[in-house]
C-alpha cells in the first residue's frame, strides 16, 4: 500500500499570532515537493509538524498506513526530518551512521554491512573513524542523508538542505537526493530559492500569508523563483 | 613542647603508611557513607534534572529555584532537620535511625540530591534541542533519546556527580548531628578531623586532610582525563 501524507486544517499559533491555517495537503508516494517561502513564514514548523516533532495548535495530519508504537502516536517509523544544520552525536562518523539502525535491528554483522554502504553511498568512507563534530558543513548534510538513507524512509523531509554549503557540495546533495527519489523515496524540500536540489521537485507549494498555494504552471513557478 | 608544622605533616604521614586501623576504619566509613548516598540520588537527580530541561509546566522556574536555593542551604540545617525527624519523639524515630550509617546516608543524599539536580539540569540546559530531534526522527522512544541525551551531556553529568561528591565527603554538620561520631562505625574523615583538632592530635586530622586532598585531586584528573584537554569543539 502506498504512503499517504493528509494534512487538513492544520493551525499552528503562538500566542496570538497565527503563523499559518493549511485548509488541505495530500501528498502521494514517490512524489517530490519544494515548498518554498521567505524566512520566518513558518516552513520549518510546518515540516517539523509533518514529521512528528511538533503539536499543532489544531488540526490533523496523518501518514497512512499507520505504524502507531506505543511510545507516540505522532512520529511515524518511516518518516524522517532532516534539520537545516544536521546535529551530529559526539561520536565517530561510523556511530552516528549507524545510531538508527542499532535502534531498529539487533544483528551486528547487519548493522555493520549497512553502514559501510550508507558511508559509500554519502562518499564518507574516508571519514568513518573520525569524530562527528570535525566535518564540515558539507559533509555534516551527507552524515544526516547517510543517517536517513540507512533507514529507508518513505518520506523525507530536507530543511534548506543546501542553506551555506558551497556550490560542489550543493551538486553532491543533490546527487544524493536525485537516487533517493529514484529508490522511491517520498521528498519535500524547504528552500526560500531555487537550486539544484529544488529543481529535483516536480511539486511546487508556497507557503505566503499563513496559507499554502500549490504554484500548478511552470510560468508561476519561475515568477516566484524571481522573488 | 608544641610541634612544628613540618613534624605534624611527617606525623601524619607516616601515619597513613603505617596501616593504623583505626585510621583506614575512618576512611573505610566516610567512602561507605559518602558513595552510597551518591549512587543512590545519581539516578533520580539526574532524571529530576533532565524533566526539568526538557518539559515545560508552570510553575517549572520556581521548581528549579528551589533546588538552586536547597543547594546552599547549610549541612547542619539538613542535619538538625534529619535529627528532629529520626529522634524517638520525631515522626520516623521508631525506625531506630539516629546515629546509624544509614541516618548519615540519608543526610548525605539530601544534601547532594539538589546539588545533583541542578547541575544536571543545566547540562541538560546547555544540549541542543536537534539532539532530541535527531533522536525521535531515527526512531528512538523517549527513554532511549533520553539516554542519547545523557550521553551527549556525559562530561557535564560527570561533574555534576564530582561536585555532588565533593559537597558530602566534606561536610561535618549533618554526619556530626545524625550519625554521632562513632568510632568504627559513624566516625567519617570530616567528623574524626573536627574530633582530633578539638583534642589537640593534629597528626591524624591532617593525615585524614591529606586524604581528601589526594581524593580531591584523583577525581579531578580522572575528570580532565576523560574530558579531554577542556578545549572547545
Amino acid at each position: 500500500m502506498g504512503l499517504e501524507l493528509k494534512i487538513d486544517n492544520l493551525v499552528k499559533r503562538y500566542g496570538t499570532r497565527e503563523l499559518f491555517h493549511i485548509e488541505q495537503l495530500r501528498v502521494q508516494e514517490g512524489q517530490s515537493l519544494h515548498l518554498k517561502g521567505e524566512n520566518g513564514v513558518g516552513k520549518t514548523t510546518l515540516m517539523k509538524i509533518m514529521a512528528g516533532l511538533e503539536k499543532p495548535c489544531s488540526g490533523r495530519v496523518s501518514v497512512t498506513p499507520s505504524h502507531r508504537r506505543w511510545w507516540s502516536d505522532r512520529l511515524h517509523p518511516e518518516v524522517i526530518y532532516l534539520h537545516q544544520t544536521p546535529y551530529v552525536f559526539m561520536s565517530k562518523v561510523v556511530d552516528n551512521v549507524a545510531y538508527g539502525l542499532k535502534l531498529r535491528k539487533g544483528n551486528r554483522h547487519e548493522v555493520k554491512s549497512k553502514v559501510q554502504q550508507a558511508l559509500a553511498w554519502a562518499r564518507l568512507e574516508h571519514l568513518a573513524e573520525q569524530p562527528a563534530y570535525s566535518l564540515s558543513g558539507g559533509e555534516r548534510q551527507r552524515l544526516a542523508l547517510a543517517r536517513a538513507w540507512i533507514l529507508a524512509p518513505r518520506l523525507l523531509f530536507l530543511d534548506e538542505p543546501t542553506a551555506n554549503l558551497d556550490r560542489h557540495s550543493v551538486t553532491t546533495v543533490a546527487e544524493l537526493v536525485r537516487q533517493l527519489l529514484e529508490q522511491g523515496t517520498t521528498i519535500m524540500v524547504s528552500s526560500h530559492q531555487s537550486n539544484s536540489v529544488t529543481d529535483l521537485c516536480t511539486r511546487h507549494l508556497q507557503l505566503e500569508h499563513g496559507a499554502l498555494h500549490e504554484i500548478e504552471s511552470l510560468t508561476q513557478v519561475k515568477r516566484y523563483a524571481q522573488h | 613542647m608544641e610541634m612544628s608544622l613540618l613534624d605534624t605533616c611527617i606525623d601524619a604521614i607516616k601515619l597513613l603508611f603505617s596501616g593504623n586501623t583505626e585510621l583506614w576504619s575512618i576512611i573505610w566509613v566516610s567512602f561507605c557513607v559518602s558513595i552510597t548516598a551518591i549512587l543512590i540520588s545519581a539516578v533520580p537527580a539526574i532524571l529530576v534534572g533532565f524533566l526539568l530541561a526538557m518539559v515545560d509546566f508552570p510553575g517549572r522556574w520556581m521548581v528549579i529555584a528551589l533546588f538552586n536555593a536547597l543547594m546552599a542551604i547549610p549541612t547542619v540545617v539538613v542535619g538538625l532537620t534529619l535529627y528532629l525527624m529520626l529522634s524517638r519523639s520525631g515522626p520516623f524515630g521508631e525506625l531506630h535511625l539516629l546515629f546509624s550509617q544509614p541516618a548519615m546516608v540519608i543526610g548525605q543524599v539530601l544534601l547532594c540530591f539538589p546539588v545533583l539536580v541542578c547541575m544536571s539540569h543545566a547540562a541538560f540546559q546547555g544540549i541542543d534541542r536537534r539532539a532530541w530531534e535527531t533522536a525521535r526522527t531515527l526512531g528512538a522512544h523517549c527513554g532511549r533519546a533520553a539516554l542519547t541525551i545523557a550521553c551527549e551531556a556525559r562530561f557535564a553529568l560527570l561533574a555534576a556527580m564530582l561536585a555532588g561528591f565533593s559537597r558530602i565527603i566534606s561536610e561535618v554538620g549533618c554526619s556530626m548531628m545524625v550519625g554521632g561520631n562513632i568510632l568504627g562505625y559513624t566516625r567519617n574523615i570530616p567528623t574524626a578531623i573536627a574530633l582530633e583538632t578539638s583534642k589537640g592530635e593534629f597528626s591524624q586530622g591532617v593525615a585524614l586532610g591529606l586524604v581528601l586532598l589526594m581524593l580531591a585531586l584523583v577525581l579531578n584528573f580522572t575528570l580532565a582525563s576523560v574530558r579531554g584537554k577542556g578545549q572547545l569543539i
